[in-house]
């Protein structure tokens, strides 16, 4: 059982570098957690609030804590033993979803000024990466990996500097599978060589641009792919306007329709995140009318209600999270136990 | 182990040596084993490093929370592996009917935010030695208790290579090879092809404390 301890004001919890496998609730009182900032070196001091968590990092993860938890206030704390909340934890999977988004928010976070320190020389960018890999493997003669690293090269980069070479490639991979099998078989990149290596030094570089027209799947397909995941990756990035730019240029492009498809879907997202409620409606109305069997119907209709929820209709929002909850299809999809929630939430059914 | 049953619609079947993803692929799904061997792997400069071999029930690819972030490491199937494939859209879906999931996947993440932090550490040292020097006291706050009972007082024996310190430095290979030779030079550390040995810890420890800015 979790103990409670009492702590007076100005007395500390715990130090930052102590070694401790002990998670903490406040109960009662007030706490802080002091630290430096790891960019700018900044006295940062984080006040708790009562029923909150602190020291479950360092506690689960088994490294010193990063802060110093002090008390401001007399202090009632409830301490977990790791087991302890473990045991606590598998009864209230809420609070462990809810860690589990500030975890993920902090893994971006951190991960993003990692990412921003790292701009040097050394660090290999996808697209070059994507290709060695490929072409590791079919120098190790594993044909079938290599045979998929280049196919996702060309779904990633279908009009990228090395496409050429990896069609080429890939030929080799599925070529030399199937008369050999994976494995076996004269090494096929001993005397091609490794083409990256050269487009980075030679005039290997300026002789690629006449690929982009021979990928089989055609170049305009090929930009509208890279387009949309640009697109989706400054979603993510809530970037809204800029993705809007290019998922506009997607579907007035409209040459594949996959992906005029998805950028439809996606220009809903982008209005809705921005808080323009009555733009999104108007845009999912349109595909609702247009395109009825959109394989995103059931989010499409998730999000006109969370919509008409903003904007305080009530009932017009209750009646699209129950049309949703009526869409054929899989009992536990995102967007049906969304709804579900949802129309929960308004009052019901 | 927990109830599955219901997210049969998210299961996928990967042969042996099938890539299950590919380094530097663009990644949207991380993976819950339900049954078989999974391979992580690196491509580092021309040999293949085995980072780790992974079943059931355990996660990997969740760096994917990171949307469009290449993979850093490459899966394949060591042989028939069934797994649960979910992406940022829907995990919460799993978590809440799965607090076990849910409670490792948290510890995932605590230990990917230390490592994160740790290696921003590394990267904010404008010594490039002490940054190679930081490089090894990461290795051994993170190596330390798997390797106790090897540990001969302050020396210190890390399976990297060079490649694998100018990664975890930031820099590139040439450089790192040099500063290397300097410290293997000043008998501080002994290079081998396939592993580095330093030779006492707690120099390492007072470089890079002297060279941290407060």
């Amino acid at each position: 059982m979790p103990k409670v301890g009492t702590y007076r004001a100005n007395s500390v919890i715990y130090f930052q570098g102590d070694l401790g496998d002990k998670i903490f609730v406040l109960q009662r009182g007030r706490v802080t957690l002091n630290y430096n900032d790891i960019e700018t070196g900044k006295l940062i001091r984080e006040i708790i609030q009562t029923g909150e968590f602190f020291g479950v990092k360092s506690a689960l993860g088994r490294y010193p804590r990063e802060e110093n938890a002090v008390v401001l206030e007399d202090a009632n704390v409830l301490a977990f033993t790791v087991p302890e909340f473990e045991a606590f934890s598998m009864s209230n999977t809420r609070i462990i979803i809810k860690m589990l988004k500030v975890f993920s928010n902090q893994l971006r976070h951190i991960h993003k000024q990692v990412e921003n320190l790292m701009e040097n020389p050394s660090a290999v960018n996808a697209e070059t990466g994507l290709f060695k890999t490929g072409e590791y493997y079919l120098r190790s003669r594993m044909y079938s990996q290599a045979r998929y690293v280049f196919g996702r090269y060309l779904t990633y980069y279908p009009a990228g500097r090395l496409a050429e070479q990896a069609g080429r490639y890939l030929e080799t991979a599925e070529a030399a599978l199937a008369r050999y099998g994976d494995g076996k078989g004269p090494a096929p990149l001993a005397v091609a060589q490794s083409a990256s290596a050269q487009a980075g030094s030679s005039d290997a570089a300026s002789t690629a641009p006449q690929a982009t027209a021979k990928p089989q799947e055609g170049a305009g397909l090929s930009d509208v792919a890279k387009d949309y995941y640009n697109a989706v990756s400054l979603f993510s990035q809530e970037k809204y306007q800029e993705a809007m730019k290019i998922l506009k240029v997607i579907l007035e492009t409209g040459s594949e329709s996959e992906y005029v498809g998805k950028a439809q879907f996606d220009m809903g997202r982008c209005l809705f995140a921005l808080g323009q409620w009555d733009l999104a409606i108007k845009h999912f109305t349109g595909i609702v009318q247009s395109a009825p069997k959109h394989p995103d119907m059931s989010d499409i209709l998730y999000i006109m209600g969370q919509s008409w929820e903003k904007k305080g209709d009530k009932a017009r929002a209750k009646a699209f999270f129950a049309k949703v909850l009526s869409m054929p299809g899989d009992d536990d999809s995102s967007a049906r136990i969304k709804a579900k929630k949802a129309l929960g939430a308004l009052g019901g059914a | 182990m927990a109830d599955l049953a219901g997210f049969s619609r998210f299961a996928r079947t990967y042969q042996a040596g099938e890539i299950i993803f590919s380094e530097y692929e663009p990644g949207d799904s991380f993976y819950l084993i339900q049954a078989g061997r999974v391979r992580i792997t690196k491509i580092v400069g021309d040999i293949e490093k085995n980072i780790d071999i992974l079943s059931a029930p355990e996660i990997f690819g969740e760096m994917a929370i990171l949307e469009g972030a290449p993979r850093s490491a490459t899966a394949i199937a060591v042989e028939t592996v069934k797994v649960l494939e979910f992406n940022r859209a829907n995990f919460e879906i799993l978590m809440m009917g799965n607090p076990q999931i849910a409670l490792r996947l948290l510890k995932v993440f605590t230990k990917r935010i230390y490592d994160q932090k740790r290696r921003f550490m590394i990267l904010t040292l404008d010594d490039p030695q002490a940054k190679i020097a930081d490089v090894f006291l990461m290795l051994d706050e993170t190596q330390g208790a798997q390797n106790q009972g090897e540990e001969l007082g302050d020396k210190r024996d890390f399976k990297v290579t060079v490649d694998d310190v100018a990664h975890w430095a930031g820099m590139n290979t040439a450089e790192v090879q040099t500063l290397l030779s300097h410290f293997s030079n000043q008998r501080r550390i002994e290079l081998y092809s396939d592993h580095i040995v330093v030779k006492n810890i707690n120099d390492f420890i007072r470089f890079v404390n002297s060279k941290r800015k407060k």
